[in-house]
């Protein structure tokens, strides 16, 4: 999986490669808007990490412009802008995800794997956690090596849940997810999907915050 | 309070009783020194009648007649010929053997009968014989004083007539700064508009001016604060992440023994943390914050700031339960959300290992309510108070630990409960142990503009 990363703090874009290569991710720097979108015209990456406080241009310019060539290239933003505001500027603009500053490096490379398997780009479609591995390419869910039977929207849970594992996805996110918009859903539809994958999974592997939604504990 | 209306109605009014008893003390003297002036050609006059008639009743006549009423006993003649009284007015002098004033020719001040007179001592050289005419001092006196005193008396009464009038002049006048008065005291606290400046009068004209002025510099010293906490935000955020990326850098290359990194680790965790939080009470204080209300609900942005914050309950081991009602009300989304990030991070903060929170959101009859339980030590009843300062930190001792914190993460939940008018208490949790704080928003928040949906 092959990263550009734009950024012109030097010290952060240092650190940042480091992590990232021994990641075994292949990753390109430039500190420009200008060069970014030079370097993407001549070498398309997989996944862009965007900084949004560029020296000669606005990062979501730059985000702008890129849509006009590239409109299915992945692009994760940082920025240690924060307002709610900037957040769904910089989504309206076509960004895949936004990442504030300072962030946690493990939430950047989970983000980064989450995008990967989107794109078809990651080293590997396969989500493993306890006794439960889901494979993002085939759509396949293995328990304890045996495969299990998921209806579509179970398996989409399951990968939301998956994927986010260690976070708790709100009910309202995870109906936003399952449901398009204005499709009707009954109220207890998602304890009932839940209610499924526990029966094919065990009953710990989903957890329950209550009031608030659900979690897969991570590995 | 000291007043100008009452201040200029007093001294102008105390100035006209001053100038006016000045004129009266003036107008009261020459109007004696005249009055004085006619009673002794008065006395001339009836010397001069004397002459004629050398008394006998036609003097008399005269005396009640053509005098003031009631003058009359007032007055007094003799006519003295070679020692010898020939005639005398009825009235005080009849039977006197001593002539009123002494024999010599002109006005004289004496006393006699246990009056004081005002005489005029005449020699009528034809008949040969000394004509006196006397007047008592004190009737005299009394008549210029009751003249003058009812000229004098109008402007006395007229005082309350000035002082009413001046009243209501002064207000008029003042009509202006007490409109700019009303104007700045209607200013809400965020509004750098300059005041109006319709043709003020050229007094207020400069001081309108200099607080238009005022008001211009003061709102590019908030534009420059604003931005500052923008630059400042992006100048910390991003050397911050660069500690962290490198420490996880560092700790991915650590051999076995990790604790120094995992201290450090620790250490910017608190860092990026009060960074975050002083910027976030600095973007919060209510004379900074552009609130932009919207429509929201709480429950749901409770749901959220818990989905965020999971990850440090799980490391923990808490439990968390929210109990929520769907509380729709009108709020800034991005205060409301960091209000409840900083309740519920002291309540998984002070909760400790294997702690419970619990949050409520109600809709009550005074608003939507919001509560956080925690099963941490909770709060001495008596410290409620001083926690909201910023950078009071609870003696740690109950916690056997210190914990630590910034201590502004009340602060900066009052700035937000003051955005949105609401109330903040404290009490003991539905725990064994442990704090519960509630946030009360208004109703009348919600029906501010124009939304009419209660919970």
């Amino acid at each position: 999986m092959s990263i550009l990363l734009v950024e012109d703090d030097q010290d952060l874009a240092t650190g940042l490669l480091e992590a990232l290569r021994k990641e075994g991710l292949a990753i390109n720097h430039v500190a420009t808007g200008k060069d970014a979108l030079h370097v993407i015209a001549a070498e398309t990456p997989d996944i862009v990490i965007l900084d949004l406080g560029l020296p000669d241009m606005d990062g979501l310019a730059v985000l702008k412009q890129l849509r006009k060539q590239q409109s299915e290239l992945p692009v994760l933003l940082l920025t240690a802008r924060d307002s709610l505001g900037d957040k769904i500027a910089g989504l309206d603009s076509g960004a895949d995800d936004y990442l504030p500053k300072p962030f946690e490096m493990a939430e950047l490379l989970a983000r980064l794997r989450a995008l990967g398997r989107r794109t078809g780009t990651a080293k590997t479609n396969v989500i493993g956690i306890g006794d439960v591995s889901l494979d993002t390419a085939s759509q396949a869910v293995l328990v304890k090596g045996e495969l299990a039977e998921l209806p579509r929207r179970e398996y989409m849970l399951l990968k939301v849940l998956m994927e986010n594992a260690g976070r708790v996805q709100t009910r309202d996110s995870l109906e936003n997810k399952l449901y398009s918009w204005g499709e009707e859903v009954a109220s207890n539809a998602l304890e009932v999907h839940i209610h499924h994958l526990r029966k094919k999974l065990g009953s710990d592997f989903i957890a329950t915050v209550r009031g608030v939604g659900y979690t897969v504990k991570a590995s | 309070m000291s007043s100008i209306r009452r201040f200029l109605v007093v001294v102008l009014l105390a100035t006209i009783t001053l100038i006016n008893f000045l004129a009266a003390l003036h107008g009261y003297r020459t109007s004696m020194a005249k009055a004085e002036q006619l009673f002794d050609a008065q006395l001339v006059d009836i010397s001069e009648v004397l002459a004629v008639t050398a008394g006998g009743p036609a003097v008399d006549q005269y005396l009640t007649g053509g005098m003031n009423n009631g003058s009359a006993h007032s007055i007094a003649f003799q006519v003295w010929r070679g020692g010898v009284l020939e005639a005398s007015s009825g009235v005080a002098v009849a039977d006197s053997p001593e002539p009123i004033a002494p024999l010599s020719e002109g006005y004289a001040d004496v006393n006699f009968g246990s009056y004081r007179w005002r005489a005029y001592s005449h020699y009528d050289v034809a008949d040969q014989r000394w004509l006196i005419v006397a007047q008592r001092a004190d009737v005299r006196y009394t008549l210029a004083d009751s003249i003058i005193l009812e000229s004098v008396l109008p402007i006395i009464m007229g005082l309350p007539l000035a002082g009413l009038l001046i009243w209501v002049i002064v207000g008029r006048g003042l009509a202006p700064l007490s409109n700019l008065a009303s104007e700045m005291g209607s200013k809400r606290s965020d509004d750098m508009s300059p005041v109006s400046n319709n043709e003020p009068p050229q007094e207020l004209a400069v001081l309108i001016e200099s607080i238009n002025d005022l008001l211009g510099r003061l709102e590019a010293s908030f534009e420059r604060e604003k931005r500052f906490a923008a630059d400042a935000a992006h100048e910390l955020r991003t050397p911050i992440s660069v500690l962290k990326v490198q420490l996880h850098n560092l700790l991915r290359d650590a051999d076995s023994d990790t604790t120094q990194l995992s201290l450090l680790q620790a250490a910017v965790e608190r860092m990026g943390h009060s960074v975050e939080q002083v910027l976030m009470l600095y973007r919060t204080t209510p004379e900074q914050f552009a609130a932009s209300f919207v429509q929201l609900d709480l429950a749901g942005l409770a749901r959220q700031v818990i989905a965020e914050l999971y990850p440090r309950l799980e490391a923990r081991q808490q439990q968390i339960e929210l109990l929520a009602d769907k509380a729709p009300m009108q709020g800034d989304a991005f205060a409301i959300r960091t209000l409840l990030t900083n309740l519920i991070e002291n309540a998984i903060k002070y909760s400790g290992a294997g702690g419970e929170i619990k949050v409520l959101v109600e809709c009550a009859s005074a608003g939507v309510k919001l509560t956080v339980e925690d099963s941490g030590p909770g709060i001495p009843a008596d410290q409620y108070d001083k926690v909201f300062q910023r950078f009071y930190r609870l003696s740690s001792d109950r916690q056997g630990a210190a914990i630590p914190g910034s201590g502004i993460g009340l602060a900066i939940v009052q700035h937000v409960a003051e955005i949105h008018g609401a109330t903040i208490s404290l009490g003991g949790s539905g725990f064994a142990t442990g704090l519960a704080v509630t946030v009360t928003f208004p109703n009348t928040a919600l029906t501010k503009q124009g939304h009419t949906q209660l919970c």
